[in-house]
């Protein structure tokens, strides 16, 4: 049996600095601001939850790269996969139909987090989107083109302004927010997504409501895109069951409900669903069921990302001055 | 290297002195959420690198952020709800970003403990007396923010070396959470001073639970209950100890609060519970325990079955 302990020299002085300890968070893109203490919101209606179906529609190229990671749900076999290929691919010719079906009958309108490159692909499927009146979020190209530091600024820029001359073409104006695909940026992606001109991102998890973000070229709002209760995560990287999903979603509502109601300022129950997973024949009905439970409640506000930006933006002056 | 930590030496659970409990608890549980900063840009650490993906990993950063700006505060809610108090474990630098945070702790009665200055500075590879350096600031700053005592420790992911036990012993630390080899404290061997470990776990802790498996809420406080219903009639015998772990970023989550609610119900409605901090048990254990702990160890573990 080994005694020996290790003769250490140490780390390096750098490692002892701390360039950002002070108060307040360790960048300056916002402020932190705690939860239960932001100047309460009001929804339309004075309901007290908004519903927000966000809508992954990817395309995931079967040679994509895989750096500087593979994005979740990326080829996960040897090229050439069809397996991983086509089982995405479902989505985009089943999946999706299945999920606007769905929502139709209940009146409600999701926001497509799209790639823009389906915008040139699938026409059919564009005119579609169009017809059930879904909001279309610039989501980057493809899921193969991450957006990450180590791109140059004029690569990006043209990842960014791809997406969003894409997507407006097909669109018009309406196109008004941005989700990187992966939830991936580099430092600059915030500055380059407002210098497009959108009004809002959704790749930030750390809220439950809308915030401001500084950028060279103006505000952005952050947007509460949901990862940690999104089908992706749950259903295909973690392997749960559909009703514990199900069941995380209505346990989640029920703490919102409860805090609107105590708080008096509105929640955001984000519904982060993906055509190839949520849109399986034997989800499907979990998923209307899920979404009667919702609406069943009666307090709610079916909105989509930019009704909720506009809503919160009315209000906002009184959030950013709160303690 | 080291085969093994060294600390301590093989102690059956037969024949230990009888643990009894402030007012007779068959059970001491205490609850410790880990609050703490993940640092955008982390400096790197030769054995250890800070995020998954490269940096800026905003993903990954702010799902952590979530817990201090909305996790937190839902969690210590439902914990006050209860009754139940939290013993943190602190990365340090914390006070001076969110002072907030660290006001609503005290405003609780929690206790402060460290668990290092930032979750993306390391102890892999540090020299005793940087090892020393960290542990000065985490004494430092928790005075000067909470008025208390560093009394406990839990080294910043884990990432102990194989000198740091030693080293929080003849920094006068009292408690050390890096052993989850028992569920009752136990002295530890170290060079000079006086250390014992108190019970953390990797079991009913909600990192391997949400964040690496995402259990379904209802079956994680199942697990929790049947961990405290054990441990609960274990304690009959000897006085046992219950830690749950807990991080505001997942179980501060909207769809999983209501899972910490229920097993804290379940919990709080036995009698003979003893609801402590990490400090509180590390004291009645030192007092009443140590030494005969010590002795039946010197002895050779003697009584049981054999």
């Amino acid at each position: 049996m080994s005694n020996e302990v290790s003769d250490k020299k140490g780390l390096p002085a750098s490692y002892f600095e701390y360039p950002w300890r002070r108060k307040g968070l360790d960048h300056d893109r916002f402020p932190f601001r705690i939860l239960p203490r932001m100047a309460p919101v009001a929804w339309p209606g004075k309901k007290g939850v908004a519903l927000w179906v966000a809508v992954h529609m990817g395309h995931f190229p079967m040679d994509m790269p895989e750096k500087p990671f593979r994005a979740p749900g990326g080829m996960e076999r040897p090229y050439p996969s069809y397996w991983d290929y086509t089982q995405r691919d479902y989505g985009n010719r089943i999946g999706i139909y299945r999920l606007m079906k769905a929502l139709d009958a209940r009146g409600l309108r999701a926001t497509a987090l799209m790639n823009s490159v389906l915008a040139t692909r699938y026409p059919a499927l564009m005119k579609e989107i169009a017809a059930s009146k879904w909001e279309v979020a610039a989501a980057g190209v493809d899921m193969g083109k991450i957006h990450h530091g180590g791109l140059s600024e004029a690569d990006e820029r043209a990842l960014v302004k791809e997406a969003v001359t894409t997507l407006r073409g097909v669109f018009g104006k309406s196109v008004r927010g941005w989700h990187s695909p992966a939830h991936s940026q580099s430092m600059r992606t915030l500055d380059l997504v407002a210098e497009a001109g959108l009004d809002y991102v959704t790749d930030w998890i750390n809220d439950d409501m809308p915030y401001e973000v500084t950028t060279s070229a103006g505000k952005l709002t952050a947007m509460p895109l949901d990862w940690d209760m999104s089908d992706q995560r749950l259903l295909f990287g973690q392997h749960m069951a559909t009703e514990d999903f199900t069941d995380s979603v209505k346990r989640a509502f029920a703490t919102l409900s409860a805090e609107a109601a105590s708080t008096g300022s509105g929640r955001i129950l984000t519904l982060t669903i993906t055509p190839w997973l949520m849109g399986q024949p034997h989800r499907i009905r979990a998923l209307g069921e899920l979404l009667d439970h919702l609406l069943a409640h009666g307090n709610v506000w079916p909105a989509t990302g930019s009704q909720i930006v506009d809503a919160y933006a009315a209000q906002a002056k009184a959030d950013q001055a709160s303690p | 290297m080291l085969s093994e930590p060294g600390h301590y030496d093989y102690a059956p659970y037969t024949g230990r002195p009888k643990i009894v409990w402030p007012n007779g608890a068959k059970i001491a549980v205490w609850l410790a959420p880990n609050i703490e900063h993940y640092e955008l840009e982390p400096p790197n650490n030769p054995r250890k690198v800070p995020w998954p993906r490269p940096v800026p990993d905003i993903l990954n950063y702010t799902h952590r952020d979530y817990g201090n700006r909305a996790g937190f505060w839902r969690m210590a809610d439902t914990m006050a709800k209860y009754g139940v108090r939290g013993s943190v474990s602190l990365n340090v630098a914390l006070c001076d970003h969110f002072p907030e945070i660290i006001e609503r702790c005290c405003e609780l009665d929690w206790e402060l403990f460290s668990h290092g200055t930032y979750n993306t500075r390391y102890f892999y590879d540090l020299s005793e007396d940087q090892q020393r350096l960290l542990i000065k600031d985490s004494r430092d700053t928790i005075k000067k923010y909470s008025g208390q005592s560093l009394d406990g420790w839990l080294t910043p992911a884990i990432t102990n070396d194989e000198t740091t036990q030693h080293v929080l012993a003849e920094e006068g630390i009292k408690y050390t959470l890096d052993f989850v080899h028992d569920d009752q404290p136990m002295p530890m061997k170290v060079r000079k001073g006086k250390l014992i470990s108190v019970p953390y776990s990797l079991e009913v802790n909600d990192v391997p639970l949400f964040q690496l498996r995402n259990t379904p809420p209802a079956r994680y406080t199942a697990m929790v209950k049947a961990q405290f219903d054990q441990l609960y009639e274990e304690g009959a015998e000897s006085g046992t100890v219950m830690c749950l772990p807990l991080h505001p970023f997942l179980t501060g989550a909207p769809q999983r609060i209501s899972a910490l609610d229920e097993a804290l119900a379940h919990i709080v409605k036995h009698d003979k519970v003893w609801l402590a901090t990490g400090r509180e048990i590390a004291a009645w254990y030192t007092e009443h325990y140590y030494d005969a702990f010590s002795s039946w160890l010197a002895a050779g573990t003697p009584g049981g079955r054999r």
